[in-house]
């Protein structure tokens, strides 16, 4: 039976309500809230994507120091099956937002991947050179794909934070 | 099963709306005809106008709530996947030899040979709607309906086999922003002793992380059956589409190289020709290799290290016996060829530039011409 993924194109259109759960861009507001939070394990992936912002094509970046580190989400990689290689970027190639910047190839097919934020790329995960399976394995920790520089802070206030985006996968199965 | 020309295709479309329009794009016109469901073939058999072309429907027609069906063959082209490295795939050699163009496709998956005597399908579908199985159940149940008696079967790996062994169709596919597309391959009358030859890799040594084809013992369906042709299996899956998705369309007749329907097509079609495109999209790689020199009176074994990232040799080191060549010449020309593509070409160029600089020495230079044609061919 083959799998059906609906991998809908939505408008960015979210509720008051998240905006209370969102995180602040600036580097020592996220300091802060790691502190305010030193229980916070990281074992789980839904504990993990606390700290991320997602975009309806299922990647995320997490933002550290002015630097976001994107990825896809375990939606995601669930949907791609197992990942054989990993089309990436140059470190300097320079990403609009939405801009495709590589693709994921499985057994499924070559799957673009879409640069979360306008930005330059500034390290690439060259460990996904010799383990590419790493995006299946641990999609939000060492299956990172690439980090970037964030020209436009004002990009991550449209992307979703971890609620809306499990709110989003949901709706899709619907 | 009817076909229509673009054009036509136009006027219909028009005739609907009771007004005179200028000339619409290719997905205007889809648009208007208001169908869910319709059934392209090219005019064209020049591999990169009609992957271009896949790419532009992919890009510009509203596949949402639509399903296409593109029809088309090539003249003898050896296609790679994304992520391949078409010197571990194919034999660039004879591909020159005998104008066979490389082309590189933007879906994943292996290399394959093209010839008119091979069909090929592009399923356009939403993502949602992705399904490579019921597409390939369209070809499958298309062969049967020409011949019941037929074993054509889809395996897991999207590959169909005749008789339970021999290749004729492989699958290839890629997912977009909101679109999807699978193509597959099926192999009618190709000519099989030049598939084998140019898919037959001849640089040896190489490492590299790049997608492997797993070869497959083929057949063509005419072998199995002399009565059926490329025609006649192209309208069979056409109507089996057509049944299968409960649509009623026509086979449209589509012209890739008509910028005017196709705005931005030409540049498509000129990107997916480009070397920074067909080779400079390579993986990272490396090569390993000895190779043996002769001349007259004696044979010697040179190797060769090159690492090559983007089609561009980055590092090279080309090591050859001190008795046989001066090291500092064999090392002189590795510098030379850095910053150079692996490109027989360009590498002749530099060769030829090269060996004018040589002090004269006879058999110098004649070892060194052997070295530097023996590289050369390696590329």
């Amino acid at each position: 039976m083959a799998m059906r993924v609906a991998f809908r194109c939505l408008t960015a259109n979210f509720s008051p309500v998240l905006i209370q759960r969102s995180r602040p861009v600036q580097i020592s507001a996220s300091r802060l809230l790691w502190k305010a939070n030193p229980a916070q394990s990281l074992s789980t992936a839904s504990r993990l994507s606390t700290a991320l912002k997602f975009t309806d094509k299922h990647e995320w970046v997490r933002v550290e120091g002015g630097i976001g580190t994107v990825g896809i989400s375990k939606f995601a990689q669930e949907a791609l099956g197992d990942v054989v290689y990993c089309g990436l970027p140059e470190v300097g190639q320079k990403l609009e937002q939405m801009e495709e910047f590589g693709a994921l190839e499985s057994v499924k097919a070559a799957s673009e991947l879409y640069s979360p934020l306008t930005g330059e790329v500034t390290e690439i995960n060259t460990e996904l050179a010799v383990n590419p399976g790493l995006v299946n394995k641990s999609c939000y920790e060492v299956g990172w794909l690439i980090k970037m520089t964030i020209d436009n802070p004002a990009e991550l206030d449209g992307l979703m934070d971890d609620c809306s985006y499990e709110k989003f996968i949901k709706s899709l199965d619907e | 099963m009817i076909l229509r020309t673009f054009s036509n295709l136009c006027a219909q479309s028009q005739a609907c709306f009771r007004s005179a329009r200028a000339k619409s794009t290719l997905s205007d016109v889809i648009d208007e005809t208001g169908k869910s469901g319709l059934i392209l073939k090219s005019l064209s058999t020049d591999i990169f106008e009609n992957l271009a072309l896949e790419d532009w429907i992919h890009d510009h027609v509203d596949l949402q709530n639509r399903n296409m069906l593109f029809l088309w063959s090539n003249a003898p082209a050896v296609v790679i996947g994304r992520h391949q490295n078409p010197w571990q795939e194919c034999n660039l050699q004879v591909m020159r030899q005998k104008g066979i163009p490389l082309a590189r496709r933007r879906s994943g998956g292996g290399t394959v040979f093209h010839d008119l005597g091979n069909v090929n399908f592009t399923f356009f579908t939403s993502k949602k709607n992705y399904d490579r199985h019921r597409n390939l159940q369209v070809v499958t149940s298309a062969l049967k309906g020409l011949r019941p008696d037929m074993d054509v079967r889809a395996t897991e790996r999207f590959d169909i086999l005749l008789n339970g062994q021999h290749k004729i169709s492989g699958t290839a596919a890629k997912l977009g922003r909101t679109a999807a597309y699978h193509h597959c391959t099926l192999l009618c009358s190709a000519d099989r002793a030049l598939l084998s030859a140019v898919l037959k890799p001849t640089c040896q040594g190489i490492k590299s992380n790049a997608t492997q084809s797993v070869p497959s013992p083929v057949k063509n369906l005419l072998d199995e059956d002399p009565t059926l042709d490329c025609d006649t299996i192209m309208d069979s899956v056409a109507s089996q589409y057509n049944t299968e998705f409960g649509f009623s369309s026509p086979v449209t007749l589509v012209d890739p190289s008509d910028e005017l329907s196709l705005p931005g097509i030409q540049r498509m079609a000129c990107e997916l020709l480009a070397w920074e495109w067909t080779f400079g999209r390579t993986p990272k790689f490396s090569i390993c290799t000895t190779f043996e020199l002769k001349n007259d009176t004696s044979i010697c074994n040179a190797t060769l290290n090159m690492d090559i990232k983007n089609g561009i040799i980055e590092t090279c080191d080309i090591e050859v016996p001190s008795d046989w060549l001066p090291v500092e010449l064999s090392r002189e020309f590795s510098l030379h060829l850095i910053g150079g593509k692996l490109c027989p070409y360009q590498t002749s160029v530099i060769a030829a530039a090269f060996l004018r600089t040589i002090p004269q020495n006879k058999e110098f230079e004649r070892k060194m011409y052997n070295l530097c044609r023996r590289v050369v061919f390696m590329m």
